[in-house]
């Protein structure tokens, strides 16, 4: 995968093919308004395409039902080498709301590994999440593959620092003593059984 | 004189197309955005993974630490954990650039020590909420705070029946 700063994935003109796999069509009427004059993305370069055949982008929505899946897989089929995926919306980045539904793939990653089982390779992806994702999130998302712009959101994890020995922060004088006297009644009633 | 009318109302207007990627953009009033914990205020009570409608929050009990994961991939934003949390320690915030190239970029991870039982010695809740509980029950019961819940089973049956000790 590519790091930040490395070379872009496309250095020219990105040409966007809109693919629906099954999305609520809340995430397409946000694609659409990326092309209308407020956002208007064609100014960078970026067209709407009709046709797989001339498109570099798959700007990918929905969580994949198993109708459009054959549909789906014919499409990625049709993009030419090189591409790049923008998988925009919750559905199409984990699956969403339809994750553990019965007549979806779920997600993007689920469809990866239906493609990998044909034997067609994982193209490299920009995963935008948001339900819908503002019309400048998708942007931002189509600009993060072409490399003009940073990748801002990172993993975090906060692990907390175990605390000394005993019972920190009793309020209560002698409650340790309590404590100490239910564990022990505890456990003579474990030992007598 | 309509069309004059419309050409001198187009010319006079500013133009609509903002500088978005060149030029940061203002979010609306009351905009959802990125959901963020406070790992300073997280008890580990779990009442926003029972909100959470697409179970992008999720809790586990990994050795000596209960972990809340958040995968904001899977994330509605439907605020739903903010309204929820008891402790206001998850927020959604204005932040909306949340694409990355790597699935692992879109998890935060809070892991909080559990409090072993004083009987048992096994971990059973983390000891930030049983802290919580304790300073709310009364003085004679607080010390059941600090035993598990079978512990703390075999500790009531025991008052029940000997009552009289």
């Amino acid at each position: 995968m590519r790091e930040v700063g490395a070379k872009p994935w496309f250095r020219r003109s990105t040409w966007v093919f809109h693919l629906n796999s099954g999305s609520c069509n809340g995430c397409d009427i946000e694609v659409l308004n990326m092309f209308a004059p407020t956002q208007d993305v064609e100014r960078l370069g970026v067209k709407l395409v009709g046709s797989p055949l001339h498109a570099d982008v798959i700007v990918f929505t929905g969580p994949v039902t198993f109708q459009a899946l054959p549909y789906v897989v014919r499409a990625f089929k049709a993009i030419p080498n090189p591409k790049a995926v923008v998988a925009c919306g919750s559905c199409a980045c984990g699956g969403g709301i339809w994750h553990d539904s019965y007549n979806v793939v779920g997600g993007i990653d689920a469809l990866y590994e239906v493609m990998e089982s044909l034997g067609m390779p994982k193209p490299p992806t920009v995963y935008v999440p948001g339900c819908p994702p503002k019309p400048e999130a998708m942007m931002y998302g189509v600009l993060l593959a072409r490399g003009m712009v940073e990748q801002r959101q990172r993993r975090e994890v906060f692990v907390e620092e175990p605390p000394q020995e005993g019972l920190e922060g009793l309020s209560v004088e002698g409650l340790e003593e309590l404590v100490a006297r239910a564990a022990k009644a505890v456990k003579g009633v474990r030992a007598r059984r | 004189m309509s069309r004059l009318r419309v050409l001198i109302e187009g010319l006079s207007k500013d133009v609509v197309t903002e500088k978005y990627p060149y030029a940061p953009v203002e979010v609306p009033e009351g905009f959802r955005g990125k959901p963020v914990i406070d790992p300073s205020k997280c008890v580990g009570c779990g009442s926003c993974v029972n909100a959470c409608p697409p179970n992008a929050l999720s809790i586990t009990d990994e050795g000596p630490y209960r972990v809340v994961r958040l995968f904001i991939g899977r994330c509605i934003f439907c605020g739903r954990c903010e309204e929820v949390c008891p402790f206001n320690a998850i927020t959604l915030t204005r932040e909306f650039e949340l694409a990355v190239t790597d699935t692992a970029d879109l998890v935060q991870e809070v892991k909080l020590v559990m409090a072993r039982c004083a009987a048992c010695g096994e971990p059973y809740a983390p000891l930030r909420e049983v802290r919580k509980v304790a300073e709310r029950l009364p003085d004679e019961l607080r010390a059941l705070a600090y035993l598990c819940p079978k512990c703390r089973e075999v500790m009531a049956s025991h008052y029940v029946s000997f009552a009289r000790r």
